[in-house]
């Protein structure tokens, strides 16, 4: 699997010199699979870019067919479908897989997102391609083709939860795992499960540990507790994710620093780490 | 009156380095009158930054009162909001204005962009004291010493222009921030879901004369002001592909200007495709556009700030 980050940032997206490296994109992933299947993780503005790459293929013909996983409907996770070119091209199609209590439910939320009061669009009918909606059940293995399945843990999030997702395809590992706060004990043991020996973990890493324990209520990790769930769960390789909108380039250089030493301290000094940027691509 | 553009980009936030001098964030405009009142055009993802400053004044005690006039509240004019730090200090005063649509009141607009599942804190918890105040088209009034008056825009669900004067006869200073909209001559926009026009179709006559009037209240708004913002989104080619996305090319928000025989014209809510070099050349185009007219013209950028009262 060949996995390409599209947007990295948390929150709201953060233009300006100060993001240059890593970006300014909101939170979006792609993954394409062995078999050229393709899978997107999250539809924050780094989708936007994403979209013009994939018009240049069979999704500029109307040919292109894509898995959307979304973590949770916070803006900074959807708020760059609108801006998705492929979406508007008659004959692609999308199904999205995303966190509510029924399909017709997770509709409602993307449906609201389109409402004339905030967009032209109005109402997904309005986008070309056919977009299907349905509403993940936690612990039970999806297929999504060419040997891809998907497994999905809930994850607590502030005063509400995320979803994780595990994709594996031919005895590879991604796990995606963005926008969590644990409580003291860590990750529950059927997220450790779902984290358990991926050959890559691409964790929450907003905070440092100090902003952490000063804004707990809003439900993020800091690079320590990413370098925890990491080492516990012996993942081989761990990717920093979802930074505050307020940290520049330097400072996730510092944040990559602490958490390559939190990984050692506890022991996990085989793990590879990556401080995810927009444009990287990690083979798998 | 002192002006500060917080972001200037339409549609989208566009981060990365193509952008760094323009800027990436979408609309947001402070204005300080000489009284002191702040007034806030339009709350796009440059409303984080603003926030930030204000904290460093009376905004971080709990002491602040501003004024935020919206043109509409597609995403790009709101998505801030959820940001604004001085919006979470208790004791701090806001208004939100914004044009009054039937069966939809402003504050479940703007809260349903704050509560479950789209954001952590629901609107309710927001600390500071917030008002709103729906607008009747041409509605006029007065926040401390800033005359405000507004005109409709042509624009998918419509939005507002916003006139804002003040200061003594002797050195009045005025501004007119008008986004978004397109020109007023190939769709009459209303609050339905707008399609392309059928290609070679003449527009009904009834719509013909309501776009002139559109057209004639604006300038009116814009008579004589010192600087007018105004939409640009779009190159010629963009408008002849998209004329019922609602916005404008520079050559509109010239004519504009021009015919209102304003001073200064802002290229404003540029294209989140569009790159800083390119935005170079769209700013000398329009220059040359405009050379010998008297009209001096800007492409508005992050960062850009001017005090009217030295513009007079």
């Amino acid at each position: 699997m060949r996995v390409t980050f599209h947007g990295v940032r948390g929150s709201i997206p953060a233009p300006g010199p100060e993001t240059n490296r890593y970006g300014g994109n909101t939170s979006c992933v792609s993954v394409r699979g062995a078999g050229g299947e393709l899978v997107i993780l999250d539809m924050g503005t780094g989708l936007v870019g994403l979209g013009k790459e994939l018009m240049a293929q069979e999704f500029g013909r109307g040919a292109g067919a894509a898995t959307v996983l979304l973590s949770h409907a916070h803006w900074d996770h959807i708020q760059g479908f609108p801006f998705f070119a492929p979406a508007f091209v008659p004959g692609n199609s999308f199904r999205v897989h995303g966190m509510a209590r029924s399909s017709s439910l997770l509709e409602g939320i993307l449906e609201g997102q389109m409402n004339p009061s905030y967009s032209p669009i109005s109402s997904l009918r309005n986008l070309g391609a056919t977009i299907e909606l349905v509403a993940v059940t936690t612990g039970m293995p999806f297929d999504l083709g060419g040997g891809i399945s998907v497994c999905a843990a809930l994850n607590p999030h502030g005063s509400t939860a995320a979803l994780a997702f595990r994709i594996e395809q031919a005895g590879r590992s991604v796990v995606y795992a963005p926008d969590v706060g644990y409580p003291d004990g860590g990750p529950s043991a059927e997220v450790l499960a779902l984290y358990r020996g991926a050959d890559l973990l691409i964790h929450d890493c907003t905070y440092t540990p100090a902003d952490r324990a000063e804004r707990r209520t809003r439900g993020y990790s800091s690079y320590a507790d990413a370098a925890d769930a990491a080492a516990r769960a012996g993942v081989a390789q761990l990717a920093m994710f979802h930074y505050d909108q307020d940290y520049g380039d330097d400072v996730v250089d510092e944040l990559a620093r602490a958490c390559r030493a939190e990984l050692d301290h506890r022991g996990a000094t085989a793990c590879t780490l990556t401080a995810a940027r927009e444009g990287m691509t990690l083979e798998v | 009156m002192k002006v500060r553009f917080w972001g200037v980009r339409g549609s989208i936030p566009v981060p990365g380095p193509r952008t760094n001098r323009y800027g990436g964030n979408t609309s947001c405009v402070a204005v300080r009158s000489p009284g002191g009142t702040d007034v806030v055009l339009d709350a796009g993802t440059g409303l984080r930054k603003l926030g930030q400053e204000l904290m460093q004044r009376g905004f971080g005690e709990g002491k602040g009162e501003a004024h935020l006039l919206i043109s509409h509240t597609h995403w790009d004019h709101i998505q801030g909001l959820p940001f604004f730090a001085p919006l979470h200090k208790a004791g701090n005063q806001f208004c939100v204005y914004a044009r009054e649509r039937a069966g939809t009141p402003l504050r479940s607009v703007i809260a349903t962009q704050y509560d479950d599942p789209y954001f952590a804190v629901p609107f309710d918890a927001v600390k500071a004291d917030v008002d709103f105040r729906e607008l009747g088209d041409g509605a006029r009034f007065e926040l401390g010493d800033v005359r405000v008056s507004s005109a409709r825009l042509n624009h998918p669900w419509i939005a507002t222009a916003y006139r804002l004067d003040s200061g003594p006869a002797s050195s009045p200073a005025s501004m007119v921030y008008a986004t978004d909209t397109a020109p007023f001559r190939d769709i009459l926009f209303g609050e339905a879901v707008a399609a392309p026009p059928a290609s070679g179709a003449a527009l009904p006559a009834v719509d013909v004369a309501r776009l002139g009037e559109l057209r004639a209240s604006l300038i009116d708004l814009c008579r004589g002001a010192q600087v007018l913002v105004h939409d640009a989104q779009f190159t010629d080619a963009e408008y002849r592909e998209r004329p019922h996305w609602g916005h404008s090319t520079p050559d509109d928000a010239i004519d504009i200007a021009l015919a209102a025989g304003v001073k200064t014209l802002v290229l404003f809510h540029h294209a989140p495709e569009r790159g800083d070099d390119e935005l170079d050349l769209v700013l000398a185009a329009a220059r040359a556009r405009a050379a010998g007219s008297g009209l001096e013209v800007l492409a508005a950028h992050e960062g850009l700030e001017f005090d009217l009262a030295e513009r007079a």
